[in-house]
């Protein structure tokens, strides 16, 4: 069990920083961004998953296979959510192909 | 005499280290197959909010902003707290183990008590697909899509929380009964992966279903 792990201090500075980042969330969900209210709200929640995954779960403090697994369902998830949408959002491109 | 952390190690195993390795790489495995449980509906709400964007950003104005904030510092203070268990654990502090699993578990009813509010507030307000969705307009239609997604997700969230408390009931008496020790203390951190990750699908959620008209409200 030599490995590294994170410190007291590193969960409650990710903590501080993932509390921030909540309140700077809602609080830029306030302002009318038009279409961006989405992509900056999904952007910062990345950022929060990201350092859940890093420090709480010490996502890359274990080894490169445990890495390549995780990679993997993120992976994963975006061919599913890319094929899809490849056919969704391509489907009014021609006169012929109307829903 | 026997220790409890031989026991702990089964015999398929060279060591403590390499079943501590498969056994986590075992969890991420089980999380990554939950990406694509999850992963399914993310995609069904892209999908329909980019058809239905006007009805999708009214819709979310709906929703009961502050209370889906708070219940994100909520979630977040409750990982926090099974980030200290698993530290506490790892280091052979029993009783404090205990404490922390006690108090995450505690935070993570609270989220499910402000959870539960909310959706009774939206049954109160005739949201809820298939019970009493009522929403006069021309997107009324398309905001019951919205609705309907956000009841599937945040009730297959709340699901995975209270199997997540599920499992911290058991690893608290597991803890207190001593099967749990500084030598051998997998089980915890593989509880803490899986209440993580149901923090992490929850951040997400806010993003998608509170944020893009909050400032509708």
């Amino acid at each position: 069990m030599s490995e590294h792990r994170p410190t007291v201090k590193t969960y409650a500075l990710t903590w501080g920083i993932l509390l921030a980042l909540t309140l700077l969330t809602s609080l830029i969900g306030l302002v009318d961004l038009g279409p961006f209210s989405l992509a900056v709200g999904v952007v910062i929640a990345l950022i929060k998953a990201s350092l859940i995954a890093i420090f709480f779960m010490h996502a890359l403090y274990g080894s490169k296979l445990i890495r390549v697994v995780a990679a993997g369902g993120v992976a994963w998830f975006l061919i599913l959510l890319g094929i899809t949408l490849a056919d969704y959002l391509t489907r009014n491109w021609y006169p012929f192909a109307q829903r | 005499m026997v220790s409890a952390s031989s026991l702990a190690l089964r015999q398929q195993f060279n060591n403590p280290a390499q079943q501590r390795e498969t056994v986590t790489l075992g969890m991420w495995i089980f999380l990554a197959t939950e990406v694509m449980l999850f992963g399914a509906l993310f995609t069904a709400y892209s999908v329909y909010r980019i058809y239905y964007t006007p009805a999708f950003t009214h819709a979310s104005g709906e929703m009961e902003y502050w209370m889906g904030a708070v219940n994100t510092a909520v979630l977040i203070c409750s990982s926090f707290t099974m980030a200290l268990g698993v530290h506490s654990a790892e280091a052979g502090k029993k009783r404090l183990t205990v404490l922390f699993l006690l108090l995450t578990m505690l935070i993570g009813c609270i989220f499910l008590g402000i959870k539960f509010w909310e959706h009774y507030r939206h049954y109160l307000d005739h949201k809820v697909p298939g019970i009493n969705f009522q929403e006069a307009g021309a997107l009324g239609p398309r905001e019951q899509m919205f609705f309907f997604l956000y009841f599937a997700m945040t009730g297959l969230h709340a699901f995975h929380m209270l199997v997540g408390l599920g499992v911290l009931s058991v690893m608290v008496l597991r803890v207190v009964f001593g099967s749990i020790s500084r030598e051998y203390h997998t089980p915890i951190e593989i509880a803490g992966l899986y209440w993580h990750f149901v923090d992490v699908i929850w951040v997400v959620l806010f993003a998608i279903f509170y944020i893009p008209g909050a400032h509708l409200r």
